[in-house]
């Protein structure tokens, strides 16, 4: 479970407002949730946080229990982070030296990093594509690695920020195919999007942020007419009911 | 650029601490000895390293191609005189056969980064440089090989953006002047998401490193480098 309480961050001391202001939320176990919001609105610096890839100025960000700020490495295995730019996350030049890279930071044993590499790309498709180098696939190809390059780590949650950007039809169903495997294996689906008509049908709650705080949330068809109202952007078919 | 290609050539099999060693041996053994057909046997076990990688000698050249260019203007430099005839031949040749002997070591480098994962070169280098000498060393080969292909895909991209808006008609120094400011600035960037990503993934200065085994061919390898870094004091002892 993650919680947030209280959470506030500023980047800049002098900005006039802070990029998050005073969140408070909690996301089970096997949940799936959305994180909408219009560009600045403090959607990717919120789940940053859960990551501990930032540190609040005020407030605490607990994975099951844990403080994210005293225990960062145990913030990072349990929650899985694929950021918006595939590109972004890769930190070695071939599919299978990627997915490992997380486990073998891990100090797992040999063993262990194979089971949880072949694991990871089996899991999005990709697993007779382990020594194809990273720049040799397609876009949709690549977001599968990044995600593959998180699942490695085993968490409990997967943070997807913007996973659909820049992605064909068809490559972002096949993303989103396997994340809903993912969901139905158990692993909960923190989703961060500016256009949630993808994912609109798939998710449990949709929390929705605006000038860093909290303007909505609750299931999909109960904020749906909503949502416009902080520029996100829903499916026609929400919409008209 | 040349990069990591995944293959599966006597290379390639190879454990990376016996390339490393050959490439050793090799640079002591090319570069110290001076002598025209010792540096003609380097060449072809330069030829012979590319072959073994699968790597043709046209592609390892074309890559190198800047820096071969350099190489080739040094005895150029170096024959200049400032009092007639200007040019000193003798120096020009002298700097020529150096240089000359620079060339087979490239070509075995070549065959090592085209045969072996960045992975496998952090492992070797931590395996073999002892204590956190090793490990920082291992880190930074491992991000350099990284980093260096992102900046230079980069550059190309200013380049092009410059291009595409017609920025041709304009002066050297001016389109230098924006490719070096906007290819920093980029740089900063991607070094701070690369940071980023490193810490989303636990990071760690001493991970499981990937198995590294010596093999039967290992060995030979290992005992080639072995002659070839004692081979200039042999010869020395011969001649």
């Amino acid at each position: 479970m993650i919680t947030v309480d209280n959470l506030v961050y500023e980047y800049d001391e002098s900005a006039s407002d802070p990029a998050l202001d005073g969140i408070s939320l909690t996301i089970d176990d096997g949940e799936w949730v959305i994180i909408a919001g219009a560009n600045g609105s403090g959607k990717t610096t919120l789940v940053r946080h859960f990551n501990a890839l930032l540190t609040p100025d005020e407030g605490d960000v607990r994975i099951d229990g844990t403080s994210a700020v005293d225990n960062p490495v145990h913030a990072r295995t349990q929650v899985g982070m694929v950021f918006q730019s595939p590109e972004d996350q890769f930190v070695a030049a071939t599919v299978g030296a990627d997915v490992a890279f997380g486990p073998e930071n891990l100090g797992l044993s040999h063993e262990e990093i194979d089971r949880r590499v072949e694991t990871a790309l089996a899991a999005v498709n990709l697993a007779d594509r382990t020594d194809d180098r990273i720049e040799s696939l397609s876009g949709g190809e690549q977001s599968r690695v990044a995600i593959a390059g998180a699942l490695a780590m085993e968490p409990a949650h997967l943070v997807l920020d913007e996973p659909f950007t820049g992605l064909d039809w068809s490559a972002r169903q096949s993303v989103l195919d396997h994340l809903k495997t993912l969901h139905e294996d158990g692993t909960s689906i923190i989703l961060v999007t500016h256009d949630i008509r993808d994912v609109f049908s798939h998710a449990e709650r949709v929390i929705g942020l605006d000038n860093g705080t909290i303007a909505i949330e609750g299931n999909p068809s109960a904020v749906s007419n909503s949502l416009e109202r902080i520029n996100v952007r829903v499916p026609e078919t929400a919409r008209n009911e | 650029m040349l990069r990591y290609t995944p293959g599966q050539t006597l290379a390639h099999r190879l454990d990376p601490r016996s390339k490393l060693a050959f490439q050793f041996g090799f640079a002591i053994a090319a570069v110290t000895v001076i002598r025209p057909e010792w540096t003609l046997l380097m060449f072809g076990l330069g030829v012979l390293s590319l072959w073994a990688a699968g790597l043709s000698v046209h592609v390892a050249l074309r890559e190198y191609w800047i820096v071969l260019a350099t190489l080739a203007i040094v005895p150029v430099i170096a024959g200049i005189t400032l009092s007639f005839p200007f040019f000193d031949l003798d120096s020009a040749i002298g700097s020529a056969q150096a240089i000359s002997r620079v060339v087979p070591v490239l070509l075995v480098s070549a065959a090592f980064v085209y045969s072996t994962p960045v992975r496998d070169t952090r492992a070797a280098i931590q395996q073999t440089v002892p204590g956190k000498v090793g490990q920082l060393l291992g880190v930074a080969v491992s991000l350099t090989v990284r980093f260096i292909p992102l900046v230079r895909r980069d550059v190309l991209q200013v380049r092009e953006a410059i291009r595409a808006r017609g920025g041709d008609v304009r002066s050297v120094a001016d389109r230098a002047g924006r490719i070096t400011v906007l290819s920093a600035a980029r740089a900063l960037s991607r070094s701070e998401r690369l940071s980023l990503a490193l810490q989303a993934r636990c990071f760690a200065w001493n991970p499981t490193l990937p198995r590294l085994r010596l093999r039967f061919a290992d060995y030979v390898v290992l005992l080639c480098a072995l002659a070839l870094t004692l081979s200039p004091l042999a010869i020395r002892l011969l001649s």
